[in-house]
């Protein structure tokens, strides 16, 4: 039972929401309208959920003083300081929330996102070796790519910023319309086994 | 100096130092406008004062270095147009990144909130949002972002629905422009166009080739060649010094790092 009313669950709503697509009725649209606010609602309550097991995580770590039990203590310290900020004085324009998130949170992430330059140039400088004829061709279509898409690659020649969009422009979009339609038909694929039962894991269960 | 074993502690000052020169110094670089960056000027200036669009901020703080001078451009030649904008996010960062832009932006043109301009604010569920919002827009945001309720808003008087509304335009750094088309573009047939980072364009160029996206203006080098359009001078190319140097850069350690995993392998 604990698996057949899930999916008989899942099935039901499934299907209803794939029939109504089709059906112009106004019980159909009154009906999708309720499934879309209990979505909604559905969601909300996962994210508490989530919440709530973030904060168990990093808990259990620091008081099994786990390594890096440190760090865990600062995310705990900064999701209740952001939830007592926020429910003390709210989350409108001038609160304390935003200040936070204006003046720490945003600069934080914006600051590690950054970061990321400095690997990538390590990274392409230690790695994007030409050591066979596809790293060779990858590493031609990387440098012509990146300057393409700056005025000093329009400087050289006109060429060159035509090529790389040509480049980005038809073969990587080629692959990517095949990876695309590959995800398309795979998403149909699964949802059709997770309405009929077939597939089970989302469960939890091993078969 | 071995190259092949250089520190990294170089690449980085490399790096640093290309990024932070021209942004102290600026270099001034321009560049050609390519054509998809006119299609979207086009799109825009189509639009007049009797249009209302959705501007939907669904991207993260991390990504606003780039994406917001893409957002600021484009949504001041909107308003400059006196095209009335609904915004949303479904990304909480967006929310209120996005509502200081327009609120900055609309006392720029002297836009009237609630009137000219409205801003629903952040619902998780984007899906269900999305599909939501072409049934009854204010049944699924009862109140705005400012607790106002949206009854009240004269703006939402008229708009009721995506029937009301001309064009959706995403300004993300993730896939949800893809979500637009498949949900509110797909079923209800709206207008979808997106403002993206640079990386995400190969990912939504097959759905400009179908139609199924208007058009997109994408990173850095969008944002630059938008404002050459209109006559700025933005972040956008403030931020392509930058970009041109760091590119440069790498690219100049990328040979060198070859030249000298050659010149090993050749004593070897």
């Amino acid at each position: 039972m604990r698996q057949q009313i899930p999916v008989a669950i899942v099935a039901t709503f499934g299907f209803v929401m794939l029939i109504q697509y089709f059906v112009p009725h106004p019980f159909a649209s009154a009906a999708y309208s309720k499934i879309l606010d209990w979505m909604q609602i559905i969601f909300a309550a996962a994210l508490i959920l989530g919440g709530v097991t973030y904060a168990q995580s990093h808990l259990k770590k620091i008081v099994q003083r786990r390594e890096g039990w440190a760090y865990s203590l600062l995310a705990l310290g900064a999701l209740t300081l952001m939830l007592a900020a926020g429910f003390w004085g709210g989350i409108g324009q001038g609160s304390l929330f935003m200040w936070l998130f204006y003046n720490v949170q945003a600069p934080l992430q914006q600051t590690v996102f950054a970061l990321l330059a400095f690997f990538v140039a390590s990274a392409a400088y230690r790695g994007f070796r030409a050591r066979t004829f596809e790293s060779a061709l990858l590493l031609g279509v990387a440098l012509i790519v990146m300057l393409g898409r700056i005025p000093v690659g329009e400087a050289i020649g006109p060429a060159l910023p035509d090529l790389a969009g040509w480049i980005v422009g038809v073969p990587a979009v080629a692959a990517k319309r095949g990876i695309l339609i590959g995800i398309g038909l795979g998403s149909v694929a699964v949802a059709l086994r997770v309405m009929l039962g077939v597939e089970r894991a989302w469960l939890g269960a091993r078969k | 100096m071995n190259l092949a074993q250089l520190d990294r502690r170089w690449i980085f000052a490399i790096i640093a130092l290309s990024v932070a020169l021209p942004l102290m110094f600026p270099i001034g670089l321009t560049g050609e406008v390519s054509p998809g960056t006119r299609t979207f000027h086009t799109l825009i200036e189509n639009l007049g004062p009797e249009d209302v669009i959705i501007v939907s901020f669904d991207c993260e703080a991390s990504s606003w270095p780039e994406i917001g001078p893409v957002a600021t451009v484009l949504l001041r030649h909107v308003l400059e147009r006196g095209v009335k904008v609904v915004g949303t996010s479904f990304l909480s960062e967006g929310t209120a990144l996005g509502y200081d832009l327009l609120a900055t932006l609309e006392a720029e043109v002297g836009g009237e909130y609630g009137g000219d301009w409205v801003y629903l604010g952040f619902r998780p569920q984007y899906v269900a949002t999305m599909l939501a919002l072409g049934e009854d827009m204010q049944s699924e945001y009862p109140r705005d972002y400012l607790g106002q309720s949206t009854g009240d808003l004269p703006l939402l008087q008229s708009v009721k629905s995506y029937r009301q509304i001309r064009l959706v335009i995403s300004i993300a750094d993730d896939t949800m422009p893809q979500y637009w088309i498949e949900y509110a573009g797909a079923r209800y047939g709206v207008a979808i166009a997106a403002g993206l980072s640079a990386v995400m364009v190969t990912t939504f160029t097959p759905y400009l080739d179908s139609g199924q996206l208007k058009s997109i203006l994408a990173g850095l080098k969008g944002a630059a060649e938008y404002e050459i359009m209109r006559g700025e001078r933005g972040a956008g190319l403030r931020g392509m010094d930058a970009q041109s140097s760091a590119h440069l850069a790498i690219i100049i350690l990328v040979l060198v790092g070859n030249i000298a995993y050659f010149m090993k392998r050749k004593d070897t």
